[in-house]
């Protein structure tokens, strides 16, 4: 197991008001090989916290999230046995704002900044850099380019290759497609899917695009008011009526779906996975 | 009678760096219009000139009939709000609740008047229960409320969203779509910038940007549906058009699907 959440709490502090409850005693095993997860729910439901549990970032205020054996709790304190820094390397966090990833004054320095940091060779994280900045769809004159002057979806997909060139064991993207273009959502998408298929790795990817969910994940985690409300597969999922309570959006093929056996009345032998799968139906079914 | 007119407009960041180049655009009062195009293809950079945060190298821009000048961007800042591609640019407040205001505030609404705002546009977005909060202290999509807020109580003649709702989960993003429709038929001119086609097909005209140029401008509904304008400029058409597509290709379509289809595309 890589990542375990045990009764994990998370309570924002605050100075004035009341602090703010944002994880709810979450119990999570996440597997090192072979899974490719989406996370989702709402605005707020805590997602981006949760996942920066996973790399030690913020500490559950009670229970614990042990990564690659390493307990952390709330009064675990980085000193002797425990070292935070390996865990980093080992679990790569991309931010949801890549502002907050972004400080070097280029951007090649940024995308070597963490590889050297983990003791990775200039060299080597020079030449990791190079091909990075092409598999997030950026050309290589970009490294040299300060980060802060470079458009919305630019500075996204430098956040990305960053951690990308850490070469982390388990990869971590919050919201990674927000902002991209439709071409570039595929494209990354497609490039995690291969770093996950390949290099047998585990990719855990927020986002609110049930197109994704629906066409990638082999599982599927929902938060909802700092809880996690489901774990499992995303067919069963988007078959339940899980759908109205928790703000979700039902994906795009399957809406289409429904609509044909709505107006049509007629039921499709099974359920498309994919745009193509559902012409075949339609050309079986309808025409 | 065009609310802004951009004529011969360029702009470079730097000598080899031309963010646009030769841009005219004309965009009517009341008009919805959609500003697509690939990552790095000019959009932020147009709307920062339309509010004259940035300066054109060449070309000139009208606002309500004012030409865009060191005098006249003073009053053009009046009559255009812009909500940010990130929320964090627009936060200056302590709270939530001086966030929502700072906008106001500019443009000299009386107190009363900005604390009744703040309540009520803060409950449009769903956002009543932060108010007393640190803007730091919220989730990316609640930052992106609290930034669409703002900018919609100081009711402004023009309002420029700029992916302004790419962190929200599916019902907050229809629900703030919806809202625009709204505001948009009581007469407010919107442009909205976005990769969502299903965003863009809400507006009256879309714009598509390629490396700094206008490749397309048209009626929403036609600009949907071609495909290979679309694709050069890293977009894609909606899920039932490329399903239609695929079916005209292969001579399989007949006119009541096809019928469903845009029905379905245009949401209705
Ligand atoms: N402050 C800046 N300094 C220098 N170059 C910039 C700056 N901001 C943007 N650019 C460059 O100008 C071009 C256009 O950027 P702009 O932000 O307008 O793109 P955009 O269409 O809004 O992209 P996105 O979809 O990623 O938000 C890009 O090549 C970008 O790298
Ligand atoms: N630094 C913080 N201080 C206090 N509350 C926070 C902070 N960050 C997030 N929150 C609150 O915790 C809840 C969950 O936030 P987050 O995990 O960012 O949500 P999500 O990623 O699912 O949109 C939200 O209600 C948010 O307002
Ligand atoms: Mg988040
Ligand atoms: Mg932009």
């Amino acid at each position: 197991m890589a990542i375990k959440f045990e009764q994990v709490n998370y309570v924002y502090p605050s100075y004035d008001g009341p602090a703010f409850s944002a994880l709810k005693d979450i119990n999570l095993d996440i597997d090192e090989h072979g899974e490719f997860i989406t996370l989702i729910g709402e605005t707020g439901s805590g997602k981006s916290t949760l996942v920066q549990h996973m790399n030690a970032l913020i500490k559950p205020t009670s229970g614990s999230v042990t990564i690659y054996g390493i307990k952390i709790e709330h009064d675990t304190k980085a000193k002797g046995k425990v070292k935070l820094n390996p865990l980093r390397q080992r679990v790569g966090l991309v931010f949801q704002f890549p502002e907050y990833q972004l400080f070097e004054e280029t951007v090649l320095k940024d995308i070597i900044f963490g590889p050297k940091n983990f003791g990775v060779k200039e060299e080597v994280a020079i030449e990791r850099a190079r091909q990075v900045i092409k598999h997030v769809g950026l050309s290589e004159e970009y490294l040299s380019r300060s980060p802060f002057n470079l458009s919305g979806g630019e500075k996204k997909r430098v956040s990305i290759a960053g951690i990308l060139a850490m070469e982390p064991d388990i990869l971590v993207l919050d919201e990674p497609t927000s902002g991209l273009d439709p071409k570039g959502r595929d494209s990354l998408l497609e490039l995690f899917m291969d770093i996950h298929k390949k290099l047998n790795k585990t990719v855990i990817v927020i986002t609110h695009d049930m197109n994704t969910v629906y066409k990638y994940a082999s599982r599927v985690l929902v938060m909802n008011n700092g809880k996690l409300v489901y774990d499992g597969l995303p067919t069963e999922l988007f078959s339940k009526d899980n759908i109205a309570n928790w703000n979700l959006d039902i994906p795009e093929i399957l809406d289409i779906t429904y609509q044909l056996e709505d107006k049509y009345n007629i039921k499709f032998p099974k359920v498309p996975a994919s745009l193509q799968d559902l012409y075949e139906l339609i050309k079986e079914v309808i025409l | 009678m065009n609310i802004i007119e951009i004529k011969d407009l360029s702009f470079s960041y730097s000598e080899n760096l031309h963010a646009l180049t030769d841009i005219n655009l004309e965009i009517k009062r009341g008009e919805w219009i959609s500003i697509l195009g690939h990552n790095g293809s000019g959009k932020s950079t147009l709307s920062k000139l339309i509010i004259g945060l940035l300066k054109a190298d060449k070309g000139e821009i009208y606002v309500d009939g004012l030409k865009l000048s060191e005098e006249t961007v003073h009053d053009i800042r009046r009559k255009i709000g812009i909500v940010f591609q990130n929320p964090d640019n627009q936060f200056v407040g302590v709270t939530v609740e001086d966030d929502i205001a700072f906008g106001m505030e500019n443009l000299c609404f009386s107190q009363p008047e900005i604390e009744n705002k703040i309540t009520e546009y803060a409950a449009k977005v769903n956002m009543l229960e932060f108010l007393k909060k640190e803007p730091q202290a919220l989730s990316g999509g609640q930052k992106q409320r609290v930034a669409i807020a703002g900018i919609l109580a100081m009711s402004t003649d023009i309002i420029i969203f700029d992916e302004a709702t790419s962190m929200l989960d599916p019902k907050g993003r229809s629900s703030i779509m919806k809202y625009i429709k709204e505001i948009n038929e009581t007469g407010v001119t919107v442009i909205t910038i976005t990769h969502d086609m299903k965003e863009a097909v809400l507006s009256d005209r879309i714009v598509i940007l390629k490396e700094g140029r206008i490749i397309a401008c048209g009626d929403t509904i036609d600009v949907l549906n071609n495909k290979s304008i679309l694709n050069s400029s890293n977009l894609e058409l909606l899920l039932p058009l490329q399903l239609l597509h695929l079916l005209e290709e292969n001579h399989q379509s007949n006119e009541k699907l096809k019928d469903i289809l845009w029905r379905l595309s245009l949401n209705k």
